[in-house]
């Protein structure tokens, strides 16, 4: 996993190799942030196959997630067979043929001629319970009935990622189709790891700076604690600013791309500041 | 790389079952079909490996981040306290899947008695009075024509439209996949459009209601109200507190409102939860409903309610703190303060003053005109 960019540990490798063995979907759940969706993109390069990504919204339905018709060109078929003298059994054959469906995300995960993708369906939580229920009958046979075709079954039964930020409960029979992993924020070993890998022009000693204080503030009260993403954020904005180590006019210039809620930004300002700070910088700043 | 039949080592089977039960007594919910997967998840990984072994029960048994110290906790305890058993071949054999027998789901929602004699005595005395009348002066028959009247008013709730598309007879939005088959009926005449419009949406609820000791007299009336609305928003949690939080939904449940019910399920929490009508610590309550369930019960299209007097011996920095967590995430707040029903009320209560600039609306709750003004806010 390292070497596609992504520090794991041993219980996301231990999930994915089941799912992977056991044929099952992995519904992984966690904060913003902890690279939910960093682990299906990397399960996809690992196995060398497409990543086909369906995002979760309110009101998401069946036309937008698995086929819908290409009406354009139906009519303008319609228009043509016309001419020509055919009869409305024909015609009808015509146009809902394959040709005239457009494949939305599940029918292409389905319908990959020569191997199985990686199926990301990210953010479950956002779509209604009702979606939830059709995805759930997806999941257990992978065939979809079409009425004017007739039932299409996977060719390759696709490696199904679900994620979910917790922002409602997931149904119970949805939970049970799949395996299980929570994700939680990185450990500050694990952090600094991520930051030597992902942003290297760092430098040892502002990754581990940043890397404490990151965990610092995740152990405040926070509106909205900052993920991974946030972290290499930072850094990337402190390399850009040609900062090699953190002091108080550097976090205060880019501390934006940590935190994103006015509350949070207030509170930490000041004392709260100098002491997250203090923290950070206890170990390199004095021999610094 | 292929997985031997766990059948060949020791009784797996039994073992996981009786794990699952530790973790079910202990108010972990796995399944039957949880310990399946477990079996199966054992057949693909080193079962000399204790951390292994972990880890992927974890996986199988799908335990959420709440209940992982317990999880880690029986499983230190239960499995195999001994070294692990030797390394098991994984090179022969088919994966079997045995089932578990003999471990039996625990029934999980508490039964509450639905029976009870039903009084229909509405209406000798006029609604316009009785709407106008505090609870804590209500005479026993003038409170049960007022719960007959809570009832209908929750029904008269609105309904705000969702975000979805069905379909429908009157206006909307044309959908052409069904407008396109009707066509062919028709010889590829578009005669009729089909169309698409929202449905209208069942309101999202999260009701905390105070139970202590200065809310008695008002207690009664606010559930029954609650219950009510539950009826007509399936989708509303209720949360009682005091000087602890209970979650008492399932004891309310789906239930048909009958006239007993509230008084039985009052008892019953009187019966069930020490210190019951007692004092208050809403600071506390607040913030244990934050940690716990704010996260999977309260989302941007829930509307918050809080009943309660606001009156509070505890700290007031956890009823801020926590208020402005609810804030964050939810649609609105509504405060519901009996006392606020009269006219020299101000909201100094030290809680109620915290937490009011997190609240959206502070209304009164102290009679039913003050509940029926409260209908409409529920959707906005």
């Amino acid at each position: 996993m390292e070497r596609e960019g992504y520090i794991g540990d041993p219980t996301i490798a231990t999930a994915l190799y089941l799912s992977r063995e056991m044929r099952r979907p992995l519904l992984i759940e966690g904060d913003a942030g902890v690279g939910k969706t960093e682990i299906a993109k990397v399960l996809a390069r690992l196995l060398d196959t497409e990543l086909i990504r369906l995002q979760c919204y309110e009101g998401l339905d069946v036309a937008t997630s698995l086929y819908e018709w290409n009406y354009q060109r139906q009519m303008l078929r319609l228009r043509l067979a016309e001419g020509e003298g055919k009869s409305a059994g024909e015609i009808e054959d015509l146009i809902f043929g394959r040709d005239y469906l457009l494949e939305r995300p599940l029918l292409r995960a389905i319908t990959r001629p020569t191997q199985a993708p990686v199926l990301l369906i990210d953010e479950i939580d956002r779509a209604d319970d009702g979606f939830e229920a059709f995805l759930l009958e997806l999941l257990s046979d992978f065939q979809v009935t079409i009425p004017e075709i007739g039932t299409i079954r996977a060719r390759h039964v696709p490696y199904v990622v679900l994620t979910s930020n917790r922002t409602r409960e997931i149904g119970d029979a949805l939970r049970r189709r799949c395996l299980y992993l929570y994700l939680d924020h990185p450990s500050l070993e694990k952090e600094v790891r991520i930051l030597n890998l992902r942003v290297p022009q760092a430098g040892a000693r502002l990754s581990a700076e940043v890397g404490r204080f990151v965990q610092a503030l995740r152990s405040r009260r926070l509106q909205k604690t900052p993920g991974v993403a946030e972290t290499l954020d930072w850094a990337q904005a402190l390399v850009r600013l040609d900062r090699d180590h953190l002091d108080r006019e550097a976090v205060e210039e880019t501390l934006g791309c940590l935190l994103k809620d006015q509350n949070d930004l207030r509170d930490l300002s000041g004392a709260a500041l100098e002491d997250t700070l203090a923290v950070a910088t206890l170990a390199t700043g004095a021999a610094g | 790389m292929n997985a031997a039949a766990p059948a060949a080592g020791p009784d797996w089977a039994g073992h996981l079952a009786r794990f699952g039960r530790a973790l079910r007594e202990r108010g972990v919910r796995v399944a039957l079909s949880d310990e399946a997967d477990g079996l199966e998840a054992l057949t693909w990984i080193d079962l000399g490996d204790r951390d292994e072994v972990r880890r992927a029960l974890s996986v199988a048994f799908k335990i959420r981040p709440h209940d992982r110290a317990v999880f880690d906790e029986l499983f230190e305890k239960l499995w195999m306290p001994q070294a692990g058993p030797p390394r098991i071949s994984r090179a022969l054999g088919t994966v079997s899947r045995p089932r578990s027998g003999g471990v039996r789901r625990e029934a999980e929602a508490v039964e509450v008695d639905a029976a009870a004699p039903s009084g229909e005595e509405v209406g000798y005395s006029p609604d316009a009075v009785l709407r106008k009348k505090p609870f804590d002066e209500c005479a026993p028959e003038e409170l049960r024509a007022m719960e007959n009247l809570i009832a209908r008013l929750a029904l008269r709730l609105a309904t705000r439209k969702s975000r979805r598309l069905v379909p429908t007879r009157g206006r909307g939005l044309v959908d052409l996949r069904r407008s396109f088959r009707r066509a062919l009926a028709h010889g590829g005449e578009f005669l009729l459009l089909a169309r698409r419009a929202r449905p209208l949406e069942q309101p999202r609820l999260l009701v905390l209601c105070d139970t202590s000791g200065s809310m008695d007299p008002h207690v009664r009336f606010l559930l029954q109200f609650v219950v009510a609305l539950g009826r007509v928003a399936p989708k509303a949690e209720i949360f009682a507190f005091n000087t602890s939080l209970v979650r008492i939904t399932p004891l309310l449940g789906r239930k048909a409102l009958s006239p007993g019910l509230i008084e039985r399920t009052l008892a019953r929490l009187a019966a069930e939860v020490p210190d019951w009508s007692g004092g208050t610590r809403i600071g506390e309550c607040l913030r244990e409903f934050v940690d716990r369930h704010l996260a999977t019960r309260v989302d941007h299209r829930t509307v918050v309610l809080i009943l309660s007097d606001g009156l509070d011996r505890g700290d007031v920095e956890p009823v801020a703190e926590a208020m402005r967590a609810l804030a964050d995430r939810a649609k609105s707040i509504l405060w519901l303060n009996p006392l606020a029903g009269d006219a020299r009320y101000e909201p100094a209560a030290r809680a109620m003053a915290a937490a009011l600039p997190y609240v959206s609306r502070l209304l009164p709750a102290h009679n039913l005109e003050s509940l029926e003004r409260l209908v409409p806010l529920l959707t906005l």
